[in-house]
Protein backbone atom coordinates (compact mmCIF):
# COMPACT_ATOMS: atom_id res chain seq x y z
CA UNK A 1 0.00 0.00 0.00
CA UNK A 2 1.13 3.49 -0.80
CA UNK A 3 2.39 5.68 2.31
CA UNK A 4 4.17 9.04 1.85
CA UNK A 5 7.64 9.56 4.52
CA UNK A 6 6.21 11.21 7.40
CA UNK A 7 8.49 14.69 7.94
CA UNK A 8 7.63 17.58 10.71
CA UNK A 9 8.79 21.30 10.84
CA UNK A 10 7.73 23.59 13.23
CA UNK A 11 9.00 27.58 13.63
CA UNK A 12 8.52 29.69 16.95
CA UNK A 13 6.44 32.62 17.29
CA UNK A 14 6.88 34.52 20.69
CA UNK A 15 5.73 31.84 23.70
CA UNK A 16 3.78 30.18 20.95
CA UNK A 17 5.18 27.36 18.51
CA UNK A 18 3.34 26.60 14.92
CA UNK A 19 4.44 22.40 13.86
CA UNK A 20 3.78 21.36 10.90
CA UNK A 21 3.15 17.52 10.23
CA UNK A 22 3.70 16.41 6.80
CA UNK A 23 2.56 13.50 4.92
CA UNK A 24 -0.11 10.87 6.42
CA UNK A 25 -0.48 10.43 10.18
CA UNK A 26 -0.74 6.65 9.91
CA UNK A 27 1.77 4.63 11.49
CA UNK A 28 4.51 4.59 13.75
CA UNK A 29 6.37 7.35 11.72
CA UNK A 30 3.98 9.83 13.19
CA UNK A 31 5.73 9.34 16.26
CA UNK A 32 8.45 12.49 14.98
CA UNK A 33 5.44 14.63 15.13
CA UNK A 34 4.83 13.83 18.92
CA UNK A 35 8.80 14.35 19.76
CA UNK A 36 9.04 17.70 18.10
CA UNK A 37 6.00 18.59 20.14
CA UNK A 38 8.38 17.72 23.35
CA UNK A 39 10.98 19.78 21.77
CA UNK A 40 9.26 22.87 21.58
CA UNK A 41 8.08 22.47 25.21
CA UNK A 42 11.12 21.94 25.93
CA UNK A 43 12.08 25.24 25.00
CA UNK A 44 9.41 26.83 26.85
CA UNK A 45 6.37 27.02 24.89
CA UNK A 46 3.14 26.51 26.50
CA UNK A 47 1.22 26.95 23.20
CA UNK A 48 1.55 25.12 20.39
CA UNK A 49 -0.66 25.38 16.86
CA UNK A 50 -0.69 21.96 14.70
CA UNK A 51 -1.34 23.14 11.32
CA UNK A 52 -2.63 20.12 9.60
CA UNK A 53 -2.61 21.96 5.57
CA UNK A 54 -0.21 18.97 4.43
CA UNK A 55 -1.80 16.09 6.77
CA UNK A 56 -4.57 14.40 4.33
CA UNK A 57 -4.91 11.15 5.96
CA UNK A 58 -5.36 10.57 9.64
CA UNK A 59 -6.32 7.08 11.34
CA UNK A 60 -6.63 5.41 14.41
CA UNK A 61 -2.89 5.97 15.43
CA UNK A 62 -2.73 9.23 14.67
CA UNK A 63 -5.54 9.53 17.28
CA UNK A 64 -3.41 8.07 19.71
CA UNK A 65 -0.37 10.19 18.98
CA UNK A 66 -2.28 13.59 19.02
CA UNK A 67 -3.10 11.87 22.17
CA UNK A 68 0.29 12.53 23.75
CA UNK A 69 0.76 15.45 22.51
CA UNK A 70 -3.10 16.42 24.10
CA UNK A 71 -1.94 14.92 27.43
CA UNK A 72 1.72 16.85 26.97
CA UNK A 73 0.51 20.10 27.09
CA UNK A 74 -2.43 19.04 29.82
CA UNK A 75 0.63 18.52 32.18
CA UNK A 76 1.85 21.62 31.58
CA UNK A 77 -1.37 23.81 31.92
CA UNK A 78 -0.38 24.59 28.13
CA UNK A 79 -3.21 25.46 24.98
CA UNK A 80 -3.01 23.19 21.91
CA UNK A 81 -4.71 24.60 18.97
CA UNK A 82 -5.75 22.80 15.86
CA UNK A 83 -5.46 24.91 12.50
CA UNK A 84 -6.64 24.01 9.00
CA UNK A 85 -7.88 20.18 10.13
CA UNK A 86 -10.00 18.79 7.42
CA UNK A 87 -14.15 19.01 7.94
CA UNK A 88 -14.17 14.36 8.58
CA UNK A 89 -11.22 15.33 11.04
CA UNK A 90 -12.39 17.87 12.50
CA UNK A 91 -15.79 15.64 12.88
CA UNK A 92 -14.15 12.80 13.96
CA UNK A 93 -12.72 14.42 17.10
CA UNK A 94 -15.64 15.99 17.12
CA UNK A 95 -17.14 12.33 18.15
CA UNK A 96 -14.52 11.09 20.22
CA UNK A 97 -14.89 14.16 22.49
CA UNK A 98 -11.85 15.33 21.71
CA UNK A 99 -12.78 18.44 21.30
CA UNK A 100 -12.77 19.40 24.65
CA UNK A 101 -8.93 19.35 24.95
CA UNK A 102 -8.28 21.46 22.04
CA UNK A 103 -9.14 24.71 20.39
CA UNK A 104 -10.13 24.46 16.58
CA UNK A 105 -9.52 27.46 13.90
CA UNK A 106 -9.44 27.58 10.68
CA UNK A 107 -6.16 28.89 9.85
CA UNK A 108 -2.62 29.27 11.64
CA UNK A 109 -3.16 33.37 11.73
CA UNK A 110 -6.95 32.89 14.00
CA UNK A 111 -5.21 31.14 15.97
CA UNK A 112 -2.13 32.55 16.90
CA UNK A 113 -3.81 35.99 17.07
CA UNK A 114 -6.56 34.46 19.67
CA UNK A 115 -3.34 33.14 21.66
CA UNK A 116 -1.53 36.21 21.48
CA UNK A 117 -4.59 37.80 23.20
CA UNK A 118 -4.68 34.82 25.57
CA UNK A 119 -2.41 35.76 28.74
CA UNK A 120 -0.60 32.97 30.14
CA UNK B 1 -24.63 11.50 9.88
CA UNK B 2 -25.69 10.28 13.64
CA UNK B 3 -23.17 10.04 16.57
CA UNK B 4 -23.65 6.19 16.42
CA UNK B 5 -22.79 5.74 12.75
CA UNK B 6 -19.87 8.19 13.15
CA UNK B 7 -18.26 5.88 15.65
CA UNK B 8 -19.59 2.69 13.96
CA UNK B 9 -17.61 3.66 10.90
CA UNK B 10 -14.71 4.62 13.11
CA UNK B 11 -14.76 1.46 14.65
CA UNK B 12 -14.55 -0.48 11.13
CA UNK B 13 -11.29 1.80 9.97
CA UNK B 14 -10.14 0.64 13.45
CA UNK B 15 -10.16 -2.25 12.39
CA UNK B 16 -8.56 -2.04 8.89
CA UNK B 17 -5.94 -0.08 10.60
CA UNK B 18 -5.27 -2.94 12.69
CA UNK B 19 -5.53 -5.98 9.76
CA UNK B 20 -2.68 -3.32 8.05
CA UNK B 21 -0.36 -3.54 11.41
CA UNK B 22 -0.88 -7.17 12.21
CA UNK B 23 -0.26 -8.00 8.04
CA UNK B 24 2.48 -5.40 7.83
CA UNK B 25 6.06 -6.63 7.30
CA UNK B 26 7.44 -4.56 10.09
CA UNK B 27 9.43 -5.89 12.52
CA UNK B 28 7.27 -7.25 15.55
CA UNK B 29 8.79 -4.35 17.87
CA UNK B 30 7.01 -1.45 15.46
CA UNK B 31 4.19 -4.06 14.50
CA UNK B 32 3.59 -4.94 18.59
CA UNK B 33 3.74 -0.81 19.11
CA UNK B 34 1.52 0.13 16.19
CA UNK B 35 -1.56 -1.85 17.16
CA UNK B 36 -1.07 -0.57 20.97
CA UNK B 37 -1.55 2.65 19.13
CA UNK B 38 -4.36 1.48 17.04
CA UNK B 39 -6.12 0.21 20.50
CA UNK B 40 -5.54 3.90 22.38
CA UNK B 41 -6.34 5.78 19.50
CA UNK B 42 -9.50 4.10 19.39
CA UNK B 43 -10.61 3.86 22.46
CA UNK B 44 -9.31 7.24 23.00
CA UNK B 45 -7.16 6.11 26.44
CA UNK B 46 -3.75 7.39 27.05
CA UNK B 47 -2.14 4.54 29.28
CA UNK B 48 -2.09 1.14 27.98
CA UNK B 49 0.07 -1.88 27.56
CA UNK B 50 0.36 -5.25 25.93
CA UNK B 51 1.81 -8.14 27.59
CA UNK B 52 3.78 -11.36 27.27
CA UNK B 53 3.87 -14.32 29.21
CA UNK B 54 7.11 -15.55 29.54
CA UNK B 55 6.46 -19.20 29.90
CA UNK B 56 9.35 -20.59 31.67
CA UNK B 57 9.87 -17.80 34.46
CA UNK B 58 5.97 -17.46 34.74
CA UNK B 59 5.91 -13.92 34.58
CA UNK B 60 4.40 -11.18 32.14
CA UNK B 61 6.31 -8.42 30.90
CA UNK B 62 5.74 -5.36 28.96
CA UNK B 63 6.38 -5.90 25.25
CA UNK B 64 4.91 -2.56 24.52
CA UNK B 65 3.80 0.46 26.83
CA UNK B 66 2.20 4.05 27.10
CA UNK B 67 1.79 5.65 30.59
CA UNK B 68 2.44 2.70 33.34
CA UNK B 69 5.65 4.40 34.27
CA UNK B 70 5.72 2.70 37.66
CA UNK B 71 3.92 -0.79 37.35
CA UNK B 72 6.05 -3.52 37.39
CA UNK B 73 3.79 -6.69 35.85
CA UNK B 74 6.55 -9.19 37.24
CA UNK B 75 4.31 -8.74 40.69
CA UNK B 76 1.37 -9.38 39.44
CA UNK B 77 -0.28 -13.09 40.02
CA UNK B 78 0.19 -14.74 36.35
CA UNK B 79 -2.35 -17.39 37.76
CA UNK B 80 -5.07 -15.14 38.75
CA UNK B 81 -5.13 -13.57 35.39
CA UNK B 82 -5.04 -16.53 33.81
CA UNK B 83 -8.29 -17.61 35.89
CA UNK B 84 -10.34 -15.13 33.88
CA UNK B 85 -12.41 -15.79 30.64
CA UNK B 86 -9.90 -16.23 27.75
CA UNK B 87 -9.95 -12.94 25.51
CA UNK B 88 -13.13 -11.44 27.69
CA UNK B 89 -12.15 -8.04 28.40
CA UNK B 90 -13.16 -7.05 32.20
CA UNK B 91 -12.85 -4.16 34.50
CA UNK B 92 -10.69 -4.65 36.83
CA UNK B 93 -12.21 -3.85 40.92
CA UNK B 94 -10.81 -1.30 42.68
CA UNK B 95 -8.92 -2.51 45.44
CA UNK B 96 -6.59 -4.84 43.56
CA UNK B 97 -3.08 -4.49 42.73
CA UNK B 98 -3.60 -4.02 38.95
CA UNK B 99 -6.41 -1.16 39.92
CA UNK B 100 -3.48 0.48 42.28
CA UNK B 101 -1.34 0.31 39.15
CA UNK B 102 -3.75 2.37 36.95
CA UNK B 103 -5.33 -0.46 35.05
CA UNK B 104 -9.07 0.04 34.23
CA UNK B 105 -9.65 -2.77 32.12
CA UNK B 106 -7.98 -5.89 31.75
CA UNK B 107 -8.36 -8.64 28.74
CA UNK B 108 -6.40 -11.56 29.12
CA UNK B 109 -4.77 -12.77 26.09
CA UNK B 110 -5.82 -16.47 24.75
CA UNK B 111 -4.78 -18.34 21.48
CA UNK B 112 -6.83 -21.96 21.96
CA UNK B 113 -5.33 -23.54 25.17
CA UNK B 114 -2.42 -21.00 25.33
CA UNK B 115 -1.60 -18.40 27.47
CA UNK B 116 -0.26 -15.78 25.48
CA UNK B 117 -0.21 -12.31 27.93
CA UNK B 118 -2.53 -9.68 28.58
CA UNK B 119 -3.76 -5.79 26.89
CA UNK B 120 -4.53 -3.61 30.00
CA UNK B 121 -6.26 -0.22 29.38
CA UNK B 122 -6.61 3.13 31.40
CA UNK B 123 -9.27 4.69 31.98
CA UNK B 124 -10.64 6.55 28.84
CA UNK B 125 -9.25 10.21 28.66
CA UNK B 126 -12.74 11.95 28.66
CA UNK B 127 -13.26 9.98 31.62
CA UNK B 128 -16.34 8.21 30.65
CA UNK B 129 -17.15 4.10 31.08
CA UNK B 130 -16.06 1.73 28.80
CA UNK B 131 -19.53 0.97 26.62
CA UNK B 132 -20.94 -2.25 25.99
CA UNK B 133 -20.12 -2.05 22.46
CA UNK B 134 -16.50 -1.10 22.95
CA UNK B 135 -16.06 -3.85 25.11
CA UNK B 136 -17.19 -5.97 22.07
CA UNK B 137 -14.92 -4.66 19.93
CA UNK B 138 -11.83 -4.49 22.59
CA UNK B 139 -12.84 -8.51 22.52
CA UNK B 140 -11.91 -9.09 18.52
CA UNK B 141 -8.85 -6.66 18.61
CA UNK B 142 -7.43 -8.73 21.79
CA UNK B 143 -8.13 -12.05 19.94
CA UNK B 144 -6.45 -10.31 16.88
CA UNK B 145 -3.16 -9.40 19.04
CA UNK B 146 -3.25 -12.43 21.07
CA UNK B 147 -2.65 -14.38 17.71
CA UNK B 148 -0.05 -11.94 16.25
CA UNK B 149 2.42 -12.20 19.85
CA UNK B 150 1.63 -16.32 19.58
CA UNK B 151 2.30 -15.73 15.57
CA UNK B 152 5.95 -13.86 16.29
CA UNK B 153 6.44 -16.85 19.05
CA UNK B 154 6.08 -19.97 16.72
CA UNK B 155 8.19 -17.94 14.12
CA UNK B 156 11.15 -17.29 16.56
CA UNK B 157 10.53 -21.00 18.09
CA UNK B 158 10.21 -23.58 15.82
CA UNK B 159 9.78 -24.23 12.35
CA UNK B 160 7.45 -26.89 12.35
CA UNK B 161 5.06 -25.41 13.62
CA UNK B 162 4.82 -23.63 10.03
CA UNK B 163 1.19 -25.33 9.42
CA UNK B 164 -0.72 -24.55 12.75
CA UNK B 165 0.65 -20.86 12.17
CA UNK B 166 -1.11 -21.21 8.90
CA UNK B 167 -4.49 -21.90 10.39
CA UNK B 168 -3.90 -19.41 12.78
CA UNK B 169 -3.55 -16.61 10.55
CA UNK B 170 -6.76 -18.14 9.34
CA UNK B 171 -8.33 -17.62 11.91
CA UNK B 172 -7.22 -14.06 12.30
CA UNK B 173 -8.64 -13.69 9.20
CA UNK B 174 -11.88 -15.34 9.77
CA UNK B 175 -12.55 -13.05 12.94
CA UNK B 176 -11.99 -9.80 10.67
CA UNK B 177 -14.63 -11.34 7.94
CA UNK B 178 -16.86 -12.36 10.87
CA UNK B 179 -16.62 -8.40 11.95
CA UNK B 180 -17.54 -7.00 8.60
CA UNK B 181 -20.38 -9.17 8.12
CA UNK B 182 -21.76 -7.96 11.72
CA UNK B 183 -21.25 -4.01 9.88
CA UNK B 184 -23.13 -5.29 6.56
CA UNK B 185 -26.02 -6.79 8.98
CA UNK B 186 -26.74 -3.44 10.76
CA UNK B 187 -27.02 -2.52 6.86
CA UNK B 188 -29.44 -4.96 6.05
CA UNK B 189 -31.32 -4.62 8.84
CA UNK B 190 -32.47 -0.72 7.90
CA UNK B 191 -34.83 -2.59 5.07
CA UNK B 192 -36.47 -5.59 5.73
CA UNK B 193 -36.92 -6.60 2.07
CA UNK B 194 -32.98 -6.64 1.81
CA UNK B 195 -32.26 -8.82 4.55
CA UNK B 196 -28.84 -10.82 3.98
CA UNK B 197 -28.56 -9.08 0.31
CA UNK B 198 -25.07 -8.22 1.36
CA UNK B 199 -24.59 -11.51 2.64
CA UNK B 200 -25.31 -12.82 -0.72
CA UNK B 201 -24.13 -10.42 -3.32
CA UNK B 202 -20.75 -10.53 -1.43
CA UNK B 203 -21.13 -14.66 -1.83
CA UNK B 204 -22.14 -14.55 -5.44
CA UNK B 205 -19.25 -11.91 -6.05
CA UNK B 206 -17.19 -14.68 -5.46
CA UNK B 207 -18.41 -17.26 -6.77
CA UNK B 208 -18.22 -15.34 -10.19
CA UNK B 209 -14.73 -14.04 -9.78
CA UNK B 210 -12.91 -17.54 -8.74
CA UNK B 211 -14.69 -18.92 -12.03
CA UNK B 212 -12.56 -16.19 -13.51
CA UNK B 213 -9.46 -17.08 -12.36
CA UNK B 214 -8.84 -14.62 -10.04
CA UNK B 215 -6.14 -14.67 -7.21
CA UNK B 216 -7.69 -15.40 -3.51
CA UNK B 217 -6.45 -12.17 -2.24
CA UNK B 218 -8.67 -9.92 -5.19
CA UNK B 219 -11.47 -12.86 -4.41
CA UNK B 220 -11.63 -11.52 -0.66
CA UNK B 221 -11.47 -8.12 -2.15
CA UNK B 222 -14.05 -8.07 -3.84
CA UNK B 223 -16.51 -9.72 -1.12
CA UNK B 224 -15.43 -7.11 1.48
CA UNK B 225 -16.63 -5.14 -1.56
CA UNK B 226 -20.20 -7.15 -1.86
CA UNK B 227 -20.54 -6.22 1.86
CA UNK B 228 -20.32 -2.97 2.10
CA UNK B 229 -21.62 -1.71 -1.46
CA UNK B 230 -24.69 -0.71 0.39
CA UNK B 231 -23.56 0.65 3.39
CA UNK B 232 -24.76 4.57 1.96
CA UNK B 233 -28.43 3.09 2.67
CA UNK B 234 -27.94 3.46 6.74
CA UNK B 235 -27.74 7.39 6.02
CA UNK B 236 -30.82 7.56 3.79
CA UNK B 237 -34.32 7.40 5.55
CA UNK B 238 -35.95 4.10 6.45
CA UNK B 239 -39.47 5.30 5.69
CA UNK B 240 -37.87 5.77 2.02
CA UNK B 241 -35.85 2.76 2.10
CA UNK B 242 -39.40 0.87 2.61
CA UNK B 243 -41.65 2.52 0.96
CA UNK B 244 -44.40 0.61 -1.47
CA UNK B 245 -45.16 3.04 -3.32
CA UNK B 246 -43.55 4.15 -6.85
CA UNK B 247 -40.49 6.60 -5.84
CA UNK B 248 -41.34 9.99 -6.86
CA UNK B 249 -38.31 11.56 -9.16
CA UNK B 250 -37.18 13.62 -5.52
CA UNK B 251 -37.44 10.62 -3.90
CA UNK B 252 -35.63 8.29 -6.90
CA UNK B 253 -33.20 11.41 -6.90
CA UNK B 254 -32.73 11.04 -3.01
CA UNK B 255 -32.26 7.16 -3.59
CA UNK B 256 -29.58 7.27 -6.30
CA UNK B 257 -27.35 8.99 -3.82
CA UNK B 258 -26.39 5.80 -2.06
CA UNK B 259 -23.93 4.51 -4.11
CA UNK B 260 -21.85 7.76 -3.67
CA UNK B 261 -22.64 7.93 -0.10
CA UNK B 262 -21.13 4.26 0.09
CA UNK B 263 -18.18 5.75 -1.28
CA UNK B 264 -17.17 8.23 0.62
CA UNK B 265 -17.62 6.36 3.82
CA UNK B 266 -15.64 3.36 2.38
CA UNK B 267 -12.94 5.84 0.76
CA UNK B 268 -11.72 7.00 4.46
CA UNK B 269 -10.64 3.38 5.04
CA UNK B 270 -7.35 1.75 4.25
CA UNK B 271 -8.27 -1.78 3.29
CA UNK B 272 -5.74 -4.22 2.16
CA UNK B 273 -7.15 -4.90 -1.01
CA UNK B 274 -7.42 -2.49 -4.17
CA UNK B 275 -10.06 -0.69 -5.75
CA UNK B 276 -12.85 -1.61 -3.25
CA UNK B 277 -14.23 1.69 -2.89
CA UNK B 278 -14.36 1.89 -6.61
CA UNK B 279 -15.86 -1.15 -7.10
CA UNK B 280 -18.52 0.17 -4.32
CA UNK B 281 -18.90 3.60 -5.84
CA UNK B 282 -19.55 2.54 -9.17
CA UNK B 283 -22.17 -0.85 -8.64
CA UNK B 284 -24.69 1.01 -10.18
CA UNK B 285 -23.23 1.86 -13.70
CA UNK B 286 -24.23 0.57 -17.20
CA UNK B 287 -22.50 -0.76 -20.19
CA UNK B 288 -24.23 1.89 -22.39
CA UNK B 289 -23.91 4.88 -19.96
CA UNK B 290 -26.87 5.17 -18.57
CA UNK B 291 -26.09 4.46 -15.27
CA UNK B 292 -25.00 6.24 -11.89
CA UNK B 293 -23.57 8.10 -10.43
CA UNK B 294 -20.68 9.34 -13.13
CA UNK B 295 -22.75 7.58 -16.28
CA UNK B 296 -19.37 5.71 -17.11
CA UNK B 297 -19.50 3.02 -20.27
CA UNK B 298 -18.03 0.09 -20.71
CA UNK B 299 -14.43 0.91 -21.32
CA UNK B 300 -14.30 2.58 -18.12
CA UNK B 301 -15.71 -0.06 -15.82
CA UNK B 302 -13.21 -2.93 -14.47
CA UNK B 303 -14.43 -6.59 -13.98
CA UNK B 304 -15.15 -6.70 -10.44
CA UNK B 305 -17.49 -3.08 -11.23
CA UNK B 306 -19.42 -6.02 -13.55
CA UNK B 307 -19.43 -8.91 -11.20
CA UNK B 308 -20.77 -6.71 -8.14
CA UNK B 309 -23.58 -5.02 -10.51
CA UNK B 310 -24.76 -8.42 -12.42
CA UNK B 311 -24.40 -10.15 -8.48
CA UNK B 312 -26.79 -7.51 -6.88
CA UNK B 313 -29.09 -7.23 -9.72
CA UNK B 314 -29.23 -11.08 -9.90
CA UNK B 315 -30.21 -10.76 -5.93
CA UNK B 316 -32.61 -7.79 -6.84
CA UNK B 317 -34.78 -9.95 -8.43
CA UNK B 318 -35.02 -13.10 -7.09
CA UNK B 319 -35.68 -11.49 -3.74
CA UNK B 320 -38.85 -9.78 -2.92
CA UNK B 321 -38.93 -5.87 -2.56
CA UNK B 322 -41.42 -3.17 -0.71
CA UNK B 323 -42.79 -2.65 -4.59
CA UNK B 324 -42.74 -6.27 -6.01
CA UNK B 325 -42.79 -9.90 -5.83
CA UNK B 326 -39.63 -11.57 -6.69
CA UNK B 327 -39.21 -13.61 -9.65
CA UNK B 328 -38.42 -17.23 -10.16
CA UNK B 329 -34.55 -18.27 -11.24
CA UNK B 330 -35.48 -19.32 -14.75
CA UNK B 331 -37.28 -15.75 -15.17
CA UNK B 332 -34.30 -13.85 -13.57
CA UNK B 333 -31.65 -15.27 -16.16
CA UNK B 334 -33.52 -14.64 -19.13
CA UNK B 335 -33.76 -10.96 -17.52
CA UNK B 336 -30.55 -10.44 -17.19
CA UNK B 337 -29.75 -12.43 -20.76
CA UNK B 338 -31.82 -9.33 -21.93
CA UNK B 339 -30.13 -6.52 -20.59
CA UNK B 340 -26.65 -8.29 -21.81
CA UNK B 341 -24.43 -5.32 -23.64
CA UNK B 342 -26.87 -2.35 -22.01
CA UNK B 343 -26.13 -3.18 -18.93
CA UNK B 344 -24.57 -6.24 -17.82
CA UNK B 345 -21.34 -8.11 -19.62
CA UNK B 346 -21.28 -11.33 -21.65
CA UNK B 347 -17.81 -12.01 -20.49
CA UNK B 348 -19.06 -11.55 -16.53
CA UNK B 349 -22.09 -13.63 -17.50
CA UNK B 350 -20.51 -16.59 -19.08
CA UNK B 351 -18.87 -16.84 -15.69
CA UNK B 352 -21.91 -16.67 -13.88
CA UNK B 353 -23.73 -19.43 -15.81
CA UNK B 354 -20.67 -21.94 -16.11
CA UNK B 355 -20.42 -21.82 -12.10
CA UNK B 356 -24.36 -22.10 -11.49
CA UNK B 357 -24.19 -25.34 -13.56
CA UNK B 358 -21.19 -26.43 -11.87
CA UNK B 359 -22.77 -26.45 -8.39
CA UNK B 360 -26.00 -27.68 -9.78
CA UNK B 361 -24.30 -30.33 -10.81
CA UNK B 362 -22.62 -30.69 -7.46
CA UNK B 363 -18.96 -30.13 -8.77
CA UNK B 364 -18.09 -27.55 -6.09
CA UNK B 365 -17.23 -28.60 -2.65
CA UNK B 366 -18.58 -24.93 -1.30
CA UNK B 367 -21.30 -23.71 -3.53
CA UNK B 368 -21.81 -20.41 -3.04
CA UNK B 369 -25.10 -19.39 -5.22
CA UNK B 370 -27.02 -22.52 -4.55
CA UNK B 371 -27.62 -22.21 -0.55
CA UNK B 372 -29.19 -18.65 -1.27
CA UNK B 373 -31.83 -19.59 -4.17
CA UNK B 374 -35.16 -20.51 -3.52
CA UNK B 375 -35.84 -23.92 -2.92
CA UNK B 376 -39.11 -24.66 -3.93
CA UNK B 377 -37.53 -23.99 -7.44
CA UNK B 378 -37.19 -27.38 -9.21
CA UNK B 379 -33.59 -26.74 -10.67
CA UNK B 380 -33.66 -29.32 -13.24
CA UNK B 381 -35.71 -26.64 -14.97
CA UNK B 382 -33.18 -24.36 -15.64
CA UNK B 383 -29.74 -26.80 -16.88
CA UNK B 384 -31.00 -26.45 -21.05
CA UNK B 385 -31.49 -23.01 -19.94
CA UNK B 386 -28.06 -22.79 -18.58
CA UNK B 387 -26.38 -24.79 -21.80
CA UNK B 388 -27.65 -23.13 -24.21
CA UNK B 389 -26.88 -19.48 -22.66
CA UNK B 390 -23.03 -20.76 -22.18
CA UNK B 391 -23.15 -22.34 -25.61
CA UNK B 392 -24.25 -18.66 -26.75
CA UNK B 393 -21.91 -16.62 -25.12
CA UNK B 394 -19.06 -19.09 -25.91
CA UNK B 395 -19.00 -18.12 -29.45
FE1 LIG C 1 -27.04 -0.45 -4.42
Amino acid sequence: MKSTAFNVASKCQGDAAVVYPRGYLNNIAGESLVSECHNVIGQGAKKIVLNFRETDFINSIGVSLLLNIIEDLNNIGGTLCFAEMSKIHRDTFEMLGLTKYILVFNDENEALQYLSTETS
Amino acid sequence: MSIELKKALYNISALADLGQEITSEDNFTVKIQSVLHVIMGTFVVNRGAILWYEKTKDEITFIAKRGFEDASPACWETGQIMSLEKNEPRAVSGDSVLAGAGVAILIPLWVRDEFIGAVVLGDKFSAEAYSPEDLELLKVIAHQTAITINNHALFMGLSEKLEENRKLYEEMRRIYHDTLQAFAAAIDAKDVYTKNHSHRVARYSVAIARELGWNEHDVEGIYVAGFLHDVGKLVISNELLNKRKPFTSDELHEMKRHSLLSYKIISNIRFPWKDVENIIRHHHERLDGNGYPDALTREDLSDGVKILTLADSFDAMTTERAYREKMDIRTALVELRSCLDTQFDNKIMLAFCKVLEKEIKGELPEPNILPHLDRNFELSHITALLEGLIQELSQ
